[in-house]
């Protein structure tokens, strides 16, 4: 019996808990009580409508409607070529905006500061925000998803390009300029090859989450797979979106897979 | 003996090794092709948006009155926004503590245990918020819960993968260690697993956090409650005074949590 008792001991001198962890977890607690009525958190309710999702996932199992799919793969190469489109405009304006944000290689520390500020904007909101706002400027259809998608992306990479380029090894930067190399030669022979494994696992990571943002643009008229996607559950065609949610599965879980191995390649060389 | 370097200079020298060719421009010319091939199949005219910038600029002209007249519910929506947050992320971190070692291919007690896990985290990634959070409230019925259930079980297969990496990367020794003085799957866990990856999994747990704050305000759309509801509502009735004014609360809150968190993370490190 005391054997038992004592295979569960905490691994500290007094066998219990640090009370960092049980303060933080007492906390945490106290947080999820006091915002519960925030969420509407109702647990009789939630318990009364799991019978009614039961329900709603059984219509699910209808037979798929056929009948769509050249619509569906016609909407699903939309949604991809969105992807592509948006992450391309945003490589080509990020990597300036990267190398200005950069404090290795950022030409005065306000132009930094400003460049790094300007990018948080960028990515504070998300795409779909942005897709609503870029619908109303310039009109229904994938040229507003495609800038959303841009424009947030260029935060994202930005970022995360002025984070590959700092720390990048600062002797191959003095070695290049030691022969004279100006800003732009010094960028092209020391920063970039250097930073370069660690961008195209980025954007390899940025392809993967784009696609996954692209499916929901759809939803405020911004082009993709999305429209169908909520108009088909709108109106109950349960045929269709068992179809395009099998048809986003396989995509998104192809990218994940195929990005994974990129970004494994090229980082780790395995 | 003395000839030998002679002949050797005399001998024709062998051909060269063929010059390497540069490609960029050839790589250059061919994504530049598939793009346009795609731009056109898309319908996208850059040419009509370059001399739409006008309109656009006037568009965004009329966001520059921002009216804060009700600024005192636009917190409060704001409030309701972070509560779904935090409680999806909560939400994640219960899924993925669960999840995470039994997709863990070093700790998974079973192969077909560390598939059927892996899987499971799979799908959950697959599927949309906003999907997820549509199916929910069809089911549950509007309000804010539907949306963290949504948030906790998408962002559950993010963080449940990033864990169980983290988990597979732990140094082999220590969990030998631990496994050869007769530990079993939960003593291995509390011992091994969760002790080592502490660090960085709080560092992915803030990040998840970080991800969900901007997923919920978006949430409202589909009647997910939050600021996102009305902010969808304004902009639809074109009020673009109080659209301004709730996307400058969204936009502060964020950068706010922005810096919060790259400041604990600093703190971490």
């Amino acid at each position: 019996m005391r054997l038992q008792s004592a295979k569960w001991r905490w691994p500290s001198p007094s066998g219990l808990p640090p009370a960092r962890l049980v303060g933080g977890l007492l906390a945490l607690l106290l947080v999820l009580w006091l915002t519960a009525p925030l969420v509407e958190l109702n647990l009789p309710r939630l318990a009364s409508s799991s019978g009614r999702f039961l329900r709603f996932a059984s219509q699910l199992a209808e037979m798929p409607d056929w009948g769509y799919l050249p619509q569906l793969l016609s909407k699903l190469i939309e949604t991809m070529e969105m992807t592509v489109l948006g992450t391309f405009i945003a490589i080509v304006f990020s990597l300036p905006l990267g190398i200005l944000a950069a404090s290795n290689t950022s030409p005065h520390p306000w132009a930094c500061r400003l460049t790094r500020d300007l990018l948080s904007l960028m990515r504070a909101m998300p795409e779909l925000v942005w897709a609503l706002i870029f619908v109303s400027a310039v009109g229904l259809g994938p040229l507003a998803g495609t800038m959303a998608l841009a424009w947030v992306t260029v935060g994202f990479l930005g970022k995360i390009f002025a984070e590959a380029i700092e720390v990048v090894s600062p002797r191959a930067l003095e070695g290049v300029r030691a022969h004279g190399a100006g800003r732009i030669q010094t960028l092209q022979f020391a920063v970039l090859p250097q930073a370069l494994p660690d961008l195209v696992g980025t954007v390899a990571y940025i392809l993967d989450h784009n696609l996954r943002s692209a499916t929901i643009l759809g939803l405020v008229g911004a082009g993709g797979i999305g429209y169908d996607l909520v108009m088909s559950m709108r109106m109950f065609q349960y045929g269709r979106l068992v179809m395009i949610m099998a048809a986003i599965y396989l995509i998104v879980t192809a990218l994940d897979r195929g990005s994974d191995r990129l970004r494994g390649q090229v980082i780790y060389g395995q | 003996m003395g000839s030998e370097p002679v002949a050797a200079l005399q001998r024709p020298a062998p051909a060269l090794p063929p010059k390497p060719r540069a490609h960029a421009w050839a790589w250059a010319a061919a994504v530049a092709a598939f793009l346009l091939a795609i731009t056109w199949h898309l319908g996208i005219n850059f040419s009509a948006l370059a001399s739409g910038l006008g309109d656009i600029a006037e568009y965004i002209h009329r966001y520059s009155t921002p009216n804060f007249t009700d600024w005192s519910r636009y917190l409060a929506l704001m409030g309701v926004t972070l509560a779904t947050a935090l409680w999806g992320t909560v939400i994640a971190a219960g899924l993925a503590f669960v999840l995470a070692p039994l997709a863990a291919r070093n700790f998974s007690p079973h192969p077909a245990v560390y598939r059927g896990a892996r899987e499971a985290l799979n799908f959950m990634r697959a599927m949309p918020d906003l999907v997820l959070a549509l199916m929910f409230v069809a089911a549950i019925g509007l309000g804010p819960f539907p949306g963290a259930l949504a948030l906790g079980v998408h962002s559950a297969g993010f963080l449940g993968k990033f864990l169980a990496e983290c988990m597979e990367r732990v140094d082999k020794g220590t969990c030998e260690g631990v496994a050869s003085t007769g530990a079993g799957f939960a003593q291995r866990l509390a011992f091994v697993a969760w002790p080592s990856i502490l660090r960085e999994g709080f560092g992915y747990l803030l990040f998840i956090l970080d991800r969900n704050v901007r997923m919920a305000s978006v949430l409202g759309m589909v009647g997910a409650g939050g600021i996102g509801l009305e902010l969808y509502n304004s902009l639809r009735i074109f009020n673009y005074d109080q659209s301004a004014a709730m996307i400058l609360v969204i936009l502060a809150t964020l950068l706010m949590i922005d810096h919060a968190a790259s400041w604990l993370r600093r703190r971490l490190e």
